[in-house]
């Protein structure tokens, strides 16, 4: 289908940019999300400031606060570099469970991130990493935790004149075993559930652990219950399903024609199970 | 798709029964209402401009009140159509009194077809339980005198 016409601006600097923004036009990623959405009228933006071009925002590089990824990189570019591979796997492996190849050739963490879908990857990866997220508008520059940006279904804590410039993931330390596990719905790629932890073991106990949960409800969450049940234990199989059973706890499952509430719920626990015992095994 | 649970007010079950009953304080409540007409007895004609991120749509639509057992209980009526699909559904609210204030507890069942629900389907369920958290959060605040348009500001971490 066609969309509604618009305008198209193509900014060469990101300062630009975001004065296009202020101005009220509406930013575009790789258009994963947005372009389908515009084909079918679902959305009408009047004004759109194409940010995925912006060599500014493609970049993944390391400082003492960790490594910081342009929000214009591709899943392709962050699924693919070296660095993050090293030092950060866990964003790396959530990259590489996106759509398909072609999806992630195009679509951008920042765009994914902006949006906010409700079965997104990369929500689960960003709150067990306790990632930062970067906020930019004309004015001024904010972070924000992963945990309070993401608030509901499509709803984030970006303002009308802001954009996601950059998130900020933790480098790890030694000893640290991280793993995505998705469950996905074959014809678009979307997470039924996924979920993705981050482990640590010092002297045979858990000495920290992370879990991140998408999918299940209308927002990403940290599964705190599970975590709390599993610091300081040593992780065994029976540990780890036991506390895998609070990942629902709290949370009111969706519903939809590939998998009930009941169902999905299920499937959460499980693959929250999966997820841990991954990780566990990759503390060495 | 049914669509069912239950939300706690902090007010009284007789106030929120009175908050549910005024089209003033609906029209201000539901998300994205652009108009709320009295067309007869208990029935509004609903104009709704619904805006979820860059998702938008209009909607023009039918609400009764009916089967009202004041102040517990009353069925609500929804039919609407727009470019973007149809809605059609309804469900019985039920008000009880509880430590905090008011549980109320929804039940129904909901049609939803067009264009929206073929393509959006996966999103239709997440998409309604956020528009139903706006609106009690909406209806609480007009019950505290409170101007319902005006966000919380939400707590970041700002640098």
């Amino acid at each position: 289908m066609i969309p509604n016409s618009f305008e198209y601006s193509a900014p060469a600097s990101l300062s630009e940019a975001l004065g296009l923004i202020a101005a009220g036009g509406k930013p575009l990623g790789g258009g994963m999300s947005l372009i389908p959405m515009m084909k079918l009228r679902l959305a009408a933006p009047e004004h759109l400031v194409d940010i995925g071009r912006l060599t500014e925002l493609s970049y993944i590089r390391e400082s003492a606060e960790g490594i910081h990824i342009g929000a214009g990189c591709t899943h392709f570019a962050v699924e693919s570099s070296a660095l993050l591979m090293g030092k950060c796997p866990l964003i790396a492996e959530t990259a590489n469970y996106i759509g398909d190849i072609q999806v992630r050739n195009m679509g951008t963490i920042g765009g994914s991130v902006a949006h906010a879908d409700p079965a997104a990857d990369y929500p689960a990866a960003l709150q067990a990493l306790e990632a930062t997220i970067v906020l930019k508008s004309a004015k001024k520059e904010r972070k924000v935790s992963a945990a309070k940006f993401f608030i509901d279904t499509f709803t984030t804590a970006l303002k009308e004149d802001e954009i996601v410039s950059e998130i900020i993931v933790p480098l790890e330390a030694g000893l640290t075993g991280t793993s995505y596990q998705k469950f996905l719905q074959p014809a678009s790629g979307f997470a039924i559930v996924g979920v993705a932890a981050r482990a640590r073991r010092e002297g045979g106990k858990i000495s920290l652990i992370r879990v991140g949960v998408t999918g299940l409800s209308g927002n990403s969450f940290r599964a705190t219950k599970v975590e709390a049940a599993l610091l300081g234990s040593a992780g065994t199989d029976a540990e780890v399903t036991a506390a895998a059973a609070h990942a629902t706890d709290g949370a009111d499952a969706s519903s939809d024609l590939h998998a009930s509430a009941e169902y999905r719920a299920h499937l959460a626990r499980i693959y929250t199970a999966r997820a841990i015992s991954a990780a566990l095994s990759r503390t060495a | 798709m049914k669509v069912t649970g239950a939300r706690e007010l902090p007010i009284k079950p007789e106030r929120a029964w009175e908050l549910l009953q005024d089209p003033a304080v609906l029209s201000k409540a539901i998300p994205g209402c652009q108009s709320l007409v009295r067309i007869g007895e208990n029935q509004y004609e609903l104009k709704l401009k619904m805006l979820l991120a860059s998702l938008s749509g209009d909607f023009l639509g039918k609400v009764t009140l009916t089967d009202h057992e004041a102040p517990t209980k009353f069925r609500m009526i929804v039919e609407g159509s727009g470019k973007i699909g149809f809605l059609k559904g309804e469900g019985v609210l039920t008000l009880s009194s509880i430590l905090q204030g008011t549980e109320v507890a929804y039940d129904g069942e909901a049609q939803i077809g067009g264009k929206m629900a073929s393509v959006g389907q996966r999103l239709v369920d997440t998409t309604a339980k956020l528009m139903i958290k706006r609106f009690f959060k909406k209806l609480v605040k007009q019950g505290f005198g409170q101007d319902p348009d005006v966000e919380d500001e939400e707590e970041t971490d700002d640098v």
